[in-house]
Formats: C-alpha cells, structure tokens, sequence
C-alpha cells in the first residue's frame, strides 16, 4: 500500500480572523447592534475588533471608542469618501487593509465585523472582504420593504429586521412583515431584533458565531 | 454526526502529485465532493455538507480561496474535493440598439455581473431569474431571453 502523507495542517499560524459585515440603511441601528453585540462577544471570549466606514468622517468608530464598551485601538474607521457601497462591493482594498491592520495590531484576533455606511437596498458586501454579512432593515423603514427586494434584503445571509419597539408606533404588522421577509428569501434566516433593550441579541451572536466557526 | 474541519487548501486535483494520490483512492478508498455554488468560493469561513452527509467547516488563511477541484482532505482511505457548481447565467438577446442601450443601463446601475456574447448579454444568476427580470420592468417583456446552465435542459421564458 503506497504512503500517503496525512495532512490538513495549516503550515503556517492559525487561520486568519473570521469577517463579517453588517450593511443596512443610514439609521436602520447597525451601530446600536455593534454596541448590543460587544459585551456578548467579550462574555463569550472571543477576539475582535470592528472597522467602520462612514462617508466622510469617522462619527461611528468614534462613538464605537468613546462608549467605553471596548478597547479604543480595537476600533478604526475607513472613509468611504463616495457612495459607502464602493468599498465594501466594487473595490474593497481599503476595508481589508483596515483588516489587516488590525489583525497585526491584536494578534490571535478571531473576528473583524465591517460596518458598511448606511446606503440604499442594493448595497451588497463582496466575499472578497468579508466571509459572512448581514443587512439590517427596521420596523420604522416602513413593512413594505421586504417585498421591494432589494438585493441586501434579498441576498444577505442574514436579515435583522430591527427596532421591533417601534412597530405600534408606526402601525406596521410586525408578524407580516417577518413573513414577507422570509417568503421572499428562499429559507434563508431572518431575525427580529431590538437594540434599544438588547432582545435576540443572544441569538444574533450565536448566528454569526455559528457561520464563521467561532463557537464555543 | 461527522465533521470535518479543513484550514488549509492541499492544492488541486491536477497537481501530480495529488493526482496520482487520488487515482488511487478511486481503486479502493473513498472520493468525497463538496458542492459548492461560484459566489461561495470566495469565502475563507464556510460550513457545508456533502452528499452523504459530512460536515465540513471550512476555515482558511486569506491568501487561500476555494476552487474547483481544490483537494481540502486526504488520508489512506478517502479524500474531499471541491466542485463548483456551474454559474447559471440569464441570457437577454436585444432586438435593436435602443433597446441594448437601455439594458446596458439597467445592468449596470443594478451592478450585475455580466458577460457580452456576440449582441447577447449574460447575467450570472446568484437568486431566481425572476428577480432579475423584474429590475428590468417592461424590457423584461420585449426582450428574448432563457437561462443557461449545468443543470438546465433551457429554462425559456
Ligand atoms: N426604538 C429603537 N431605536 C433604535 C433601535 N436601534 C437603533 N435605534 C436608534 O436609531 C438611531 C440610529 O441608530 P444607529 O445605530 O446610529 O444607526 P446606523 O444604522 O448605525 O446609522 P448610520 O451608520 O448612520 O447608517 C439611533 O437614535 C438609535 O438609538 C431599536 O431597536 N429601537
Ligand atoms: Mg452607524
């Protein structure tokens, strides 16, 4: 029987961090999610930083280090300087350059999460920037928007329908508008979400967490 | 349930060496194939299952990517290889210059990803022809068009 060299070794170090993005409309709570999912992925001991894109400031990563959540260097911001979807779709090279960066700033990182600047509903994230993505719709953004399809909606590998409060407030039928999101997303997950109290936030983290390998 | 996890691309089932490793297990060992669809090679983290049921989490080093026929396991009785699901592509056949022109426009304001073939223009499909068709509004009507791919014998329209 001939030899056969057993391996699946990397040869090198340990894999590279995990990438996930999280696209949405400008105000949808991408931000407020971030902040939501920090202490849960701490708790859970995992390594990560965040990487913003705004489009001409730094207004988020800002935030992001002055909330006292995480560990200022852990969070850094690209300017998109356009349409915020140029630099997570047509040309990426500034968001993995800003990953990068950060894996060499924070070795053994496990995750980098993107935040895309909010945009319109066609706003995808290339694979060549990130592993996994999400887009964030809310409750206030009006119910018919799953049926408008767009390709965020469409095409992400998670939908967070978000700020599940406000539904009363602006008379949308939450329960249709989740079954309209599922029925036109061919089985793919859709998760309902608020990151004013932090409900299925958990089960946000425990998704994301799943996707990329990163349980525990 | 099986799992198996890979953190390394061994190299493709072309290069000699694995080639001939693989030849072997076709005569008494077991070949698995992972089938993946195109958009999803270019993931470095990725969980998928065979056919007969392995699970397999997939977790490379970014200079590392997916391919058609990367070798991602191999041991004395079996081995995992990638196959590519073929790219099904939506293929629009205008009839007349306006009606390029404005399919053009469409294909690019909707960042499609596209091929041009002799006057026909093709959209790799990653949803349902129909979701396409309906960013198009009344040229989806004027316009031939089919899908073609691996698996279809011509979906017409
Ligand atoms: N009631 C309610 N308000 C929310 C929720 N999530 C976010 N908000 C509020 O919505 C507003 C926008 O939230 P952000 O997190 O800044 O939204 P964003 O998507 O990051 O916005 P951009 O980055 O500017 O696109 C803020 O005032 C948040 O407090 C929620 O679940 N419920
Ligand atoms: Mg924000």
């Amino acid at each position: 029987m001939q030899s056969i060299e057993l391996s699946n070794e990397a040869p090198t170090a340990a894999p590279a961090a995990a990438r996930i993005g999280i696209g949405g409309p400008v105000g949808c709570g991408k931000t407020a999610l971030i902040e939501r999912l920090i202490p849960v992925l701490q708790r859970r001991g995992i390594n990560f930083a965040v990487v913003t894109n705004d489009l001409v400031t730094k207004e988020d990563a800002l935030r992001l280090q002055r909330s006292g959540l995480i560990d200022p260097t852990r969070v850094s911001a690209v300017e998109a300087g356009a349409c915020p979807h140029t630099v997570i779709r047509e040309d990426p090279t500034l968001n993995i350059a800003a990953g990068d960066e950060m894996e060499r700033l924070h070795p053994g990182l496990e995750l980098v999460i993107f935040e895309s600047g909010g945009d319109n509903l066609a706003s995808t994230y290339s694979l060549d920037l990130v592993d996994w993505w999400m887009f964030v719709i809310d409750v206030a953004g009006g119910d018919d928007i799953p049926r408008k399809r767009g390709p965020g909606v469409l095409r992400s590998d998670l939908l967070v329908v978000n700020k599940v409060d406000l539904a009363p407030h602006v008379g949308v039928d939450l329960d249709q508008m989740l079954a309209d999101a599922r029925s036109v997303r061919n089985g793919r997950p859709v998760l309902a979400t608020n990151a004013r109290t932090g409900q299925a936030i958990e089960e946000l983290a425990d998704i994301i967490l799943h996707a990329v390998l990163l349980e525990r | 349930m099986a799992t198996l996890d890979v953190v390394h691309v061994l190299g493709s089932r072309l290069d000699p060496d694995l080639a001939e490793k693989l030849h072997g297990l076709s005569h008494h060992g077991t070949i698995r194939y992972l089938e993946l669809e195109t958009a999803d090679t270019a993931r470095r983290r990725l969980r998928a299952t065979t056919a007969d049921g392995l699970d397999v989490g997939i977790m490379l080093p970014r200079e590392e990517r997916l391919f058609d026929g990367a070798v991602l396991h191999m041991d004395e009785e079996s081995a995992l290889v990638v196959r590519v699901r073929g790219e099904r592509w939506l293929v629009l056949m205008p009839s007349s210059v306006p009606e390029a022109l404005e399919l053009g426009y469409h294909a690019g304001n909707l960042h499609w990803r596209v091929r041009f073939d002799e006057g026909r223009l093709l959209v790799a499909l990653e949803a349902p022809a129909a979701d396409y068709l309906a960013r198009l509004g009344h040229l989806a009507a004027h316009v031939p068009h089919h899908v073609e791919g691996p698996d279809e014998r011509r979906e017409v329209s």
